[in-house]
């Protein structure tokens, strides 16, 4: 995912900062006073908790930021808190290492998930922005594009593409091997496949006919049991003929 | 982020940046008696040290004048109960040299408060309490569990 995005709203919501800031500075410093934030601290310090929570048992927080709520924040905003939840991840972090070096229990472990999860969070949410503005420019969601590939076992597979240096078929020390010769058409690899296809049918032959011995054996136990739900629960099964089966008979005169 | 796909950087080009980093950092205790300005850090993998060194720069607003690093491997042992072997994560340790000026030093974050002794006492005398209470009640109905009551 590109961030150009990002990068220009970032700056114009920034200049437009900037603009009201000198245009209205004289007004608005009344109203700013009441408005409270933290005090700054730039120093290593800022790798340890504040120091009322040392030798804490159990500090109470908050919950984590919701999608909802982050998706009515600007990019600038998101930015900025992109920062503050890292530094208090790093923050949790030394502390819980210093807890557990002290044999101490690292009190609310939970934050660390919460910080975390906002942080996933925030991470979505400028990605489907990303996506949306490419979707609007481009046609395409600018996302890292994947491959349907067969891969060196002859497995089918996802592949995420990626740059090379080299386009492909220039590339002889990887044409040779994977298109000339192929892994694909290999001996081992033809062996593999049957062997591996074999394990396959007959996980499955083996499923199905338990299934069905299984559901005779229930039949067989509860006959007058709700058929639909049987048929839900295996619908691979033929229950009408189960029924017939002399498995199914159980130890009384069949009704039918 | 950070550890996310980045376009190939071609000569020329513009400098990659990086605008939401997922790296983390944690500050650990210096295992032996070191220079006051040295730190020591335990960093994610794909940090390298032009990574340390602008992280600590650009956010932490720390100055940094050196930064060394080493991968110590993560420990083999076998599983208690199940005895197949696992191997511990691979730790990246950073060595960062801040300026002569200045010094750090690892706060002591489990110093013993004033009231700590005492509170802990007097949770003690509480619980021994409690217990004393619960065996009184239950004298005459020992087989019924603690959290029966009326």
């Amino acid at each position: 995912m590109n961030f150009s995005l990002f990068k220009t709203l970032a700056r114009r919501t920034f200049t437009i900062c900037l603009h009201t800031k000198n245009s209205t500075a004289a007004s608005v410093t009344s109203k700013t006073k009441s408005f409270h934030t933290t005090a700054e601290r730039k120093d290593l310090m800022e790798f340890f908790d504040i120091k009322k929570n040392w030798n804490e048992t159990n500090i109470k927080v908050g919950r984590a930021w919701r999608l909802d709520e982050l998706r009515i924040k600007s990019n600038t905003d998101l930015h900025k808190l992109w920062y503050i939840l890292l530094k208090e991840r790093n923050m949790l972090y030394t502390m819980e290492h210093e807890c557990n070096e002290n044999v101490r229990l690292f009190p609310n472990p939970e934050r660390i998930d919460k910080v975390q999860e906002s942080m996933n969070n925030i991470e979505t949410v400028v990605r489907e922005r990303n996506i949306a503005y490419y979707k609007l420019e481009t046609g395409e969601t600018g996302e890292r594009p994947t491959d349907d590939v067969v891969n060196a076992f002859g497995l089918r597979e996802k592949y995420q593409q990626k740059e090379y240096y080299l386009p492909k078929f220039m590339n002889t020390r990887w044409v040779r091997p994977y298109l000339e010769h192929g892994y694909i058409n290999s001996v081992a690899v033809k062996k593999f496949l049957r062997l591996y296809n074999e394990k396959k049918y007959n996980e499955e032959r083996k499923a199905r006919n338990r299934n069905y011995n299984h559901v005779q054996q229930l039949l067989k136990r509860f006959p007058n049991m709700d058929m639909d739900v049987l048929k839900a629960e295996y619908p691979g099964v033929d229950i009408e003929k189960a029924k017939r089966t002399r498995k199914a008979r159980g130890h009384y005169f069949p009704k039918y | 982020m950070s550890t996310r796909w980045y376009p190939i950087y071609q000569r020329g080009n513009p400098q990659l940046r990086i605008f939401l980093p997922n790296f983390w950092m944690k500050l650990v205790h210096t295992p032996l008696r070191q220079q006051p300005n040295i730190v020591h850090f335990q960093c994610s993998m794909e940090m390298t040290k032009h990574d340390i060194k602008n992280y600590l720069e650009k956010i932490y607003k720390v100055p940094v004048v050196e930064v060394r690093t080493k991968i110590s491997l993560g420990k083999f042992r076998k599983d208690i109960g199940k005895g197949y072997v696992v191997k511990d994560d691979d730790i990246k340790t950073a060595f960062v040299t801040l300026p002569k000026t200045t010094t750090f030093e690892f706060p002591n974050i489990f110093e013993k408060k004033k009231g700590d002794v005492e509170d802990d006492l007097k949770s003690l005398e509480e619980t021994k309490k409690t217990f004393k209470q619960y065996i009184e009640r239950n004298r005459d109905r020992s087989d019924i569990p603690s959290w029966f009551s009326i």
